[in-house]
């Protein structure tokens, strides 16, 4: 009973989520038309979340207002601060540690030319979210920095500074997937159908 | 040959573009009141201004500051006399005084970004920069200090 | 000899004509002086220049503690000149400034005290006597000041540079008349630092900083497994890289460890590091390379067992009956540190031919120069004579800089190089190769009587061995004074005592921190207190108090600490208060903590420190709380932070990103309160220390019911 109450839910928030995504159907002309399809879609999200979910796209993701560090997720040394524009405050803005390349060796600073947080006024908190908040959460425009669908596959799938989690120079453990693998499931949890999972999925 | 200008003075120099910016301020120009203490942007005792901000000379390679403006602690005042400094000399700040320089240029941006700082916010700016000798309450003191000493400058 | 010493009519180059040098003996190695005019070893402290330079020289070097305005301001006072009329020269070993040119164990002060003033007082005479001379007038119509003598009566002056010739044709008085403190204009005064402008505008020269013509630079790779030695080494993929000149062995000696390191010597710091990083080298591990710090401990756990060498052992306290209800015990551990000077180690090292010029920041000149257990020149080959120190400002000292290892080691390498050679440790040198602050275990024992009083109190240390390390004749049949320092000492009435160390192998070098043994046997005896107290049922102050019938320092300590920290103020729930204090060889203090606790994070949050610091007298009050401070902001470190372990036989941690030290968002508010009201007369620089992390914990416990007995411990509480 139960869980036939829990999938109505499920559906109905679907199917809302579907239906704005037909605002933009211009682009997928020359594409094979996928059938939408929850339980692939959420499938394919949920393979997305365990890579946001990863420390080297979390901890920059924070649910507070100071990055994270490690694997462990602690909150980054010496105290640091998101500021207003995400890049730090005063004295302790990114770029004075941050280059725009990762320095060589173990625990030296990583390095990226955006190197930096979510700005306070968007700030995109991975860390604590479940796979439906942060799925519901990536698909608003106003919590995602405005961006329609493609432009949030673009982003997962071309930004630089995504990309770096994928260098993060010596020491620092990969995502759980290829970054072309990554790409390729956020364009699939999309095209077919952008579903969020259920409440309960972990 | 990269040409940097170091307290308003311009340099040409010769040198590995990957060399970091400390070394070649230090080594190369002789400025040495920037310092070295640990080459991992962990302790701020590098800590310059680069276009007015304040960068870890330790990890910020010698190309970075390829056309830029840099401040170190030489050329924070004209005569030791920025409103930071002489509230440092006047509350006894430094022991050894090996960070100082260090906590001098960040506590500048701090100062110049809010002119009156709060508690949190000296916290928040001033926790990149480690000192030993366990200076941090006086450095408090004296960065709100500087700011009533910025501010009757202001004034008068 | 003594005509020097009567006469002082030296002609020095680069003095303005007259020049006058008042200084003071130093008898055998007690250095008590009693009569300035007869004295046979002279150390000129004073130079006085006709032209009315006046020179003061601080044979202390300064690493923070404020020796470059304490030393000259306990003769300047008595000599009637300001600080800013002199001056300050750091001595660099010269042997005519005596053979105690050096600063450790919070000795400066306490032990030059009346020697300084001394000198100060004989030389004011002189210049009284030159000027009464001159103007035919009784001397009791005459005074100094301002570096100057008046006539009372008429008010005319000489300065003291006008009265350098006559000055110097008389005779010091052996005993000098001192000041009344109450006229005194500097000491017990606030004054200012000359060092600290030097310090705000960058131009304070450390040894670091030190830059000669032609200069090279090298970093040194040593063995990552601490004990290793060189097997071989192939540099040349190393000196194919761009400003590398040349790659060279050399040895560094650390108490009785001989280490052997390969050095790149380049152009620039830089290259020299990019240098190292290419090196090929086989080290012989055999031995060290299973050597784990965990294990370690269980050792040490297990070592506790045996009964160890009796330190000291008052009353009878075998007989003492003893049953579960009537005694508490408890075992204290403490882990290993690392000094993290700001400065990393380094040196300059320039030889000619048989001839050494050395350039670093050190806390023992004398020993650079030869003599003492740390005599560089026997080490590295020199005859002392031929080796010349130049002493820089030391950018943190902490105990590492007693140690000349580092620069035995650039003399090492500068035999090899024609040039200036700067040596350089990394940071990670710095953290990973010792000598580190070796862990102390603490097992300890306390017995009440039926009337509930404390009758026995034991406090056994298991730990590896100071003296073992620093000299190869210890005799390990014998307690190491160090490793039991002040557990015997405390002014505690307990009838029976007994304290007693066990010595476990070590092969790692260990080193004197801040404060020695007793920033780690400090926590486990006052916390221990602190549970007899639990035990007794009784406030940890009221308690501590019922153990001072008699008056003591500790006594009076705590009745001021009682006073300012607001003790019996009343405290909310999850809110607690700690005390602790520690006498020991440096010196005492008393502090109190308050504290937090946050159930919801689960975390304690430390509210306020009070400390009270007995010192006799007090030179720069305001210097004696900044360096109080500081070593609660270093105690804090060290009970919080990780410590130095082993995995591997290799040093775990290297940096400040994994041996973390305390930052400005960390910081406790804390009020320092000075004593001095006469005795004894005792030191600033350590002994803010041991009191506060026993505090600390106590605290907590007063406010989570947690007991703590492990350092480092966490403020989250689990």
């Amino acid at each position: 009973m139960k869980k036939l109450i829990f999938l109505s839910i499920m559906l109905a928030i679907t199917s809302i989520v579907a239906l704005s995504f037909k605002a933009e159907p211009a682009k997928k002309k020359n594409r094979v038309t996928v059938v939408k399809d929850s339980i692939g879609s959420v499938k394919a999200f949920m393979s997305v979340y365990k890579v946001l979910m990863s420390p080297r796209c979390m901890n920059c993701h924070p649910a507070g207002d100071q990055p994270l560090q490690g694997d462990d997720n602690h909150i980054h040394t010496m105290s640091v601060k998101r500021g207003v524009d995400g890049h730090g405050v005063y004295s302790m803005r990114c770029s004075n540690c941050h280059q725009a390349e990762n320095d060589p060796g173990v625990h030296l600073p990583p390095g990226n030319p955006k190197w930096g947080l979510p700005p306070a006024n968007m700030r995109m908190v991975f860390q604590g979210r479940t796979p439906r908040e942060l799925a519901l959460q990536l698909l608003d425009p106003k919590q995602n920095g405005g961006r329609t669908k493609a432009q949030l596959i673009d982003h997962m799938a071309n930004d630089g500074l995504v990309g770096w989690a994928w260098h993060p120079g010596i020491g620092r453990t990969l995502p759980p997937m290829t970054r072309a693998a990554f790409a390729a499931q956020v364009r699939l949890w999309i095209a077919k159908g952008a579903y969020a999972p259920g409440a309960k999925a972990k | 040959m990269i040409t940097v200008t170091v307290n308003g003075q311009r340099h040409d120099i010769d040198a590995d573009p990957n060399m970091p910016l400390l070394w070649a301020i230090r080594d190369i120009l002789g400025l040495t009141g920037t310092k070295y203490g640990c080459g991992a942007a962990q302790c701020g005792a590098c800590t310059v201004h680069l276009n007015g901000e304040s960068i870890r000379s330790c990890c910020t390679k010698l190309s970075r500051a390829a056309g830029q403006q840099i401040i170190t602690i030489e050329g924070l005042s004209a005569n030791n006399n920025h409103p930071l400094q002489l509230a440092w000399n006047e509350m006894n700040v430094p022991q050894c005084g090996y960070c100082q320089s260090g906590q001098l240029m960040s506590a500048a941006v701090l100062l110049r970004e809010n002119p009156n700082p709060t508690d949190q916010d000296i916290d928040d700016a001033m926790s990149g920069n480690i000192c030993r000798c366990g200076t941090y309450q006086r450095i408090r003191a004296a960065i709100h200090r500087a700011a009533d000493l910025a501010r009757e400058g202001a004034k008068s | 000899m003594s005509d020097i010493s009567r006469r002082h009519f030296i002609k020095t180059t680069g003095t303005a004509g007259v020049a006058l040098w008042l200084g003071i003996s130093a008898k055998g190695s007690t250095r008590k002086v009693t009569d300035v005019a007869t004295a046979k070893n002279f150390n000129p402290l004073i130079l006085v220049e006709s032209n009315g330079n006046i020179t003061i020289y601080n044979t202390k070097p300064e690493m923070g503690q404020g020796t470059f305005q304490s030393m000259p301001a306990m003769i300047a006072e008595e000599f009637e000149v300001s600080l800013d009329q002199i001056t300050i020269k750091n001595t660099n070993g010269e042997k005519e400034f005596g053979d105690r040119q050096r600063a450790g164990g919070s000795s400066s002060i306490r032990t030059t005290y009346n020697d300084m003033r001394k000198i100060g007082a004989a030389a004011k005479a002189v210049f009284i006597s030159a000027a009464a001379k001159h103007w035919q007038v009784d001397e009791s119509t005459c005074y100094a000041e301002n570096s100057k003598v008046i006539h009372k009566p008429s008010n005319k002056s000489l300065t003291y540079g006008e009265l350098v010739e006559e000055a110097s044709k008389i005779e010091l008085p052996k005993e000098p008349k001192l000041k009344d403190p109450k006229d005194f204009k500097i000491l017990g005064k606030v004054s200012k630092r000359p060092d600290i402008p030097l310090k705000t505008s960058g131009k304070a020269v450390f040894g670091i900083d030190v830059i000669l013509p032609d200069m090279l630079y090298a970093s040194v790779e040593r063995c990552p497994v601490l004990g290793g030695t060189l097997k071989s080494f192939d540099a040349s993929e190393a000196l194919k890289m761009p400003g590398v000149e040349m790659v060279v062995e050399t040895e560094r000696i650390v108490g009785k460890y001989h280490f052997t390191g390969v050095a790149v010597v380049a152009n620039s710091y830089w290259n020299a590091l990019e240098g190292r990083k290419k090196l090929k080298i086989q080290w012989d591990t055999a031995g060290h390379e299973t050597f784990n710090s965990n294990e370690y401990e269980n050792n040490l756990r297990k070592l506790a067992s045996q009964e160890g060498v009796i330190d000291k052992n008052t009353g009878a306290i075998d007989t003492v009956k003893t049953s579960p209800q009537n005694t508490v015990e408890a075992f204290y551990e403490t882990p290993m540190i690392a000094h993290h000077t700001m400065e990393p180690m380094n040196c300059i090292a320039h030889v000619q031919g048989d001839k050494a010029e050395v350039w670093t920041s050190t806390q023992v000149p004398s020993s650079i120069v030869g003599g003492g257990s740390n005599d560089v020149p026997k080490l590295a080959g020199f005859a002392p004579e031929n080796v010349k120190l130049h002493s820089m400002f030391i950018g943190g000292g902490f105990g590492r800089r007693l140690y000349p290892d580092y620069v035995i080691e650039a003399l090492n390498v500068a035999k090899q190089v024609s040039k200036p050679v700067k040596v350089i440790w990394s940071r990670e040198d710095t953290t990973t190769q010792g000598p580190f602050r070796p862990m102390t275990f603490s097992q300890l024992s306390g017995t009440f009587s039926d009337d509930g009083k404390l009758v026995a109190f034991k406090h056994k240390v298991i730990s590896p061995s100071y003296q073992e390390s620093v000299r190869k004749d210890f005799d390990k049949t014998k307690v190491d004074g160090t490793m039991v320092e002040g557990i015997g000492e405390q002014d505690y009435e307990i009838p029976n005592i007994k304290t007693s160390y066990v010595r476990a192998d070590y092969h790692v070098p260990v080193a004197a921190w801040r404060s020695v043994t007793s920033s780690t046997l400090a926590f486990a005896h006052e916390c221990f207190i602190d549970e007899l107290a639990v035990k007794a049922g009784k406030d940890p102050l009221d308690f501590r108090m019922e153990l001072l019938s008699q008056p003591s320092d500790t006594k009076r300590i705590f009745q001021k600490l009682r006073e300012l920290s607001g003790w019996d103020e009343p405290l909310p729930k999850n809110k607690g208060r700690g005390v602790a204090q520690w006498k020991f060889f440096a010196g005492q203090c008393a502090q109190a903590v308050e504290v937090s606790y946050d159930p919801a994070l689960k975390t304690v949050k430390i509210d306020k420190v009070t400390a009270v610091i007995d010192l006799g007298e007090v030179v720069n009050p305001d210097n004696v709380k900044n360096q109080t401070e500081g070593a609660v902001v270093m105690a804090l470190t060290a009970a919080i932070k990780p410590g130095i372990t082993f995995k591997d036989g290799k040093v775990v941690e290297s940096n400040f990103y994994d041996n973390p030290v305390l930052r400005m968002n960390e910081m406790p508010v804390v009020n320092v309160h000075v004593l001095a009201e006469g005795g004894k007369i005792k030191g600033v620089g350590e002994p803010g220390l041991p009191p506060f992390a026993p505090a600390l914990a106590n605290a907590i416990f007063a406010a989570t019911g947690k007991r703590i007995r492990k350092m480092p411990f966490d403020l989250k509480i689990s």
